[in-house]
């Protein structure tokens, strides 16, 4: 009894630190995200509001918070006042089998630094990625508005297809790590991380996660001067704000997946293993804040006819060639 | 623990289900659906097979779903006002056919004398499932992934825009 | 205790309650989505028994249930947008081109 009492605290305080920690970051990711993308375009970007900026993503979290949470007369009430809710939920539950650290050894007790350590983690990853759709498109079509249906319909084929390609992409990583669980791959590179064994898979990692997170240069879903903002054209208030705490959790969420996946996870000299997780996440959350500063749109057939012309048999030739190295090695 | 388990996800995945097949909206059956699917994951994972549970969420939720929702949104049915289904006299033997083969099948299970026995703590990890499917059962697999293959060609051959000349 | 026969009647109740729904809707995809609701009742029936047997033959099967539910749900749904083509509907009641 007091062993489970230990391990559920345990668990409490790992959730509450995680959850903590992302948010706290996801907020600060909007704040960097805009101050990048000023410098980028040879403008300060937010400094008024405490030294450089550092409260406005708390004036941002108020102003939400206090508008108007508005619902379109047509609109299919419950749907519209769920779908945001389910953005946020499946980016933020990704968090439960990302491990950050070794085990860690306190008062004789091992405690893994991970909430829960699946042995089927990636595809627990893989299938909250898989229903994040969900959001987006119930969101969408609850609007009862023509752009919002667009986009929620391109965000759903969009992310449908890349899903494909990111998956294919994942089965050398979990080849050489003869594992599903997160922990387990991320031990496998502790000599050499997966982006040199496999750079392939990772490059096509990268683009299909870009797809996913439905960020710059394949943003189709919310394409401003196209349609309006897409899916969340009618939201408004902190119902907006839950699909941008989606949004941002989600550029974590990819940040942690590629650390893990590809860079080695908490592996690195000299520095304790967690500040080489968290700076590897952030490094990732930076390449897409510039890969936005700097990359134009595509236009949609274009999206949808790479990916499943030129990245789904890329991934699937990838799957074949890493698997015979393998054979041909043992 | 298993037992409070076992009911609270056996009641969801009903109820999902009774919503699902009596909403007149189908956007609305499908999110009722996938609710049913997620409890019935859940199980799966309760019976000690993690592997299908996550092929579950994956597979039924996460991509059939989608597709049945991607095709709703396109051909615009979702607001459906008609009324569904045909009055009481014409669907009342159905209830009670489905309700008759449903209580047989119940009365059928129950009777099996082997059945009684709390069911046994098994878990299946997912390399024991991945050897055996890519060693016993690799033809099977192979033959799959060829359907696969040709269900793709066919919903394209189906779905391609008609071309000139064709269809009329 | 929860035997074998819990899960069974579960399934059973949730495959006469899709069949319920394939004989009664009209729409055509929602009959769709009762059939898939079917293979899922026969899949709950598979690792459940895959469990009461401690055999693994059970969840193999669930996964080629899956993979066949995936082809059927592309060739079925492409079959539903050729006919709205040329009906502009998919009530079932429509489709009717071959009765005599």
């Amino acid at each position: 009894m007091n062993e489970m009492l230990i391990s559920l605290a345990l668990i409490l305080v790992k959730l509450g630190l995680i959850f903590g920690v992302v948010l706290t970051m996801a907020a600060y990711l909007v704040l960097a995200e805009r101050k990048i993308l000023g410098r980028m375009q040879l403008r300060y970007g937010p400094n008024r509001i405490g030294p450089g900026g550092m409260i406005e993503p708390m004036c941002d979290v108020i102003k939400l918070i206090t508008k108007e949470d508005f619902i379109p007369d047509r609109a299919d009430k419950w749907v519209f006042l769920f779908a945001p809710g389910l953005t946020a939920l499946t980016a933020l539950l990704s968090f439960a089998v990302v491990p950050f650290a070794p085990p860690l050894t306190l008062f004789g007790r091992e405690i893994p630094m991970v909430v829960c350590d699946l042995n089927i983690g990636l595809l627990y990853i893989f299938g909250l990625s898989s229903l994040a759709v969900y959001g987006v498109v119930l969101g969408g079509w609850a609007s009862n508005s023509k752009y919002s249906l667009l986009g929620a319909m391109r965000g759903l084929a969009q992310l449908l297809s890349y899903e494909l390609a990111l998956g294919l992409a994942l089965v050398p990583v979990v080849m050489s790590a003869k594992s599903f669980s997160l922990t387990e791959i991320v031990m496998a590179q502790s000599t050499w991380p997966n982006i040199l064994q496999h750079p392939l898979a990772f490059i096509i990692f990268m683009i299909s996660v870009t797809a996913e997170s439905k960020r710059t240069p394949f943003d189709m879903p919310e394409a401003e001067n196209e349609i309006v903002a897409g899916f969340h054209t009618e939201y408004s208030g902190m119902r907006l704000g839950l699909f941008f705490v989606g949004e941002y959790s989600n550029l974590i969420v990819i940040g942690a997946m590629t650390t893990v996946f590809f860079l080695g996870g908490w592996h690195g000299p000299f520095l304790p293993p967690v500040v080489w997780f968290i700076m590897k996440v952030l490094f990732v959350a930076f390449i897409f804040i510039w890969m936005r500063g700097s990359m134009p749109r595509p236009r949609y057939d274009q999206l949808m006819h790479f990916g499943w012309k030129v990245l789904i048999p890329l991934a699937l030739l990838n799957v074949v060639v890493s698997g015979a190295i393998r054979i041909a090695l043992n | 623990m298993t037992t409070v388990l076992f009911y609270i996800l056996g009641f969801i995945m009903l109820t999902a289900t009774l919503l699902c097949i009596t909403r007149r909206n189908p956007v609305h059956a499908v999110i009722y659906l996938v609710a049913g699917f997620f409890a019935l994951a859940l199980m799966f994972y309760l019976l000690g097979a993690p592997l299908a549970a996550a092929w579950q969420i994956i597979v039924y939720a996460g991509a059939i779903m989608v597709l049945f929702l991607f095709i709703i949104m396109m051909l615009g049915l979702a607001p459906q006002e008609t009324p569904e289904g045909p009055g009481w006299r014409r669907w009342g033997p159905l209830v009670l056919l489905s309700a008759s083969l449903m209580v047989c099948t119940v009365l059928l299970i129950m009777q099996d004398p082997a059945a009684g026995k709390e069911i046994g703590d098994f878990y299946l990890a997912p390399q024991a499932v991945g050897e055996s499917l890519f060693g016993r059962y690799v033809l099977a697999v192979e033959m799959v992934s060829f359907q696969l293959l040709f269900a793709t060609i066919g919903a394209y051959l189906l779905g391609r825009p008609l071309s000139k000349g064709e269809g009329q | 205790m929860i035997s074998v026969y819990h899960y069974m009647s579960v399934a059973a109740i949730l495959f006469a309650m899709s069949t319920y729904g394939v004989l009664t809707r009209r729409n055509a995809i929602v009959i769709f989505m009762c059939i898939e609701l079917m293979l899922n009742s026969v899949n709950l029936t598979f690792i459940s028994l895959s469990s009461h047997l401690q055999n693994i033959d059970g969840q193999i099967f669930v996964f080629f249930v899956m993979a066949v539910a995936a082809a059927e749900a592309a060739v079925g749904l492409a079959l539903m947008i050729a006919f709205y083509r040329n009906r502009e509907s998919i009530d079932v009641d429509n489709i009717n081109m071959l009765k005599w």
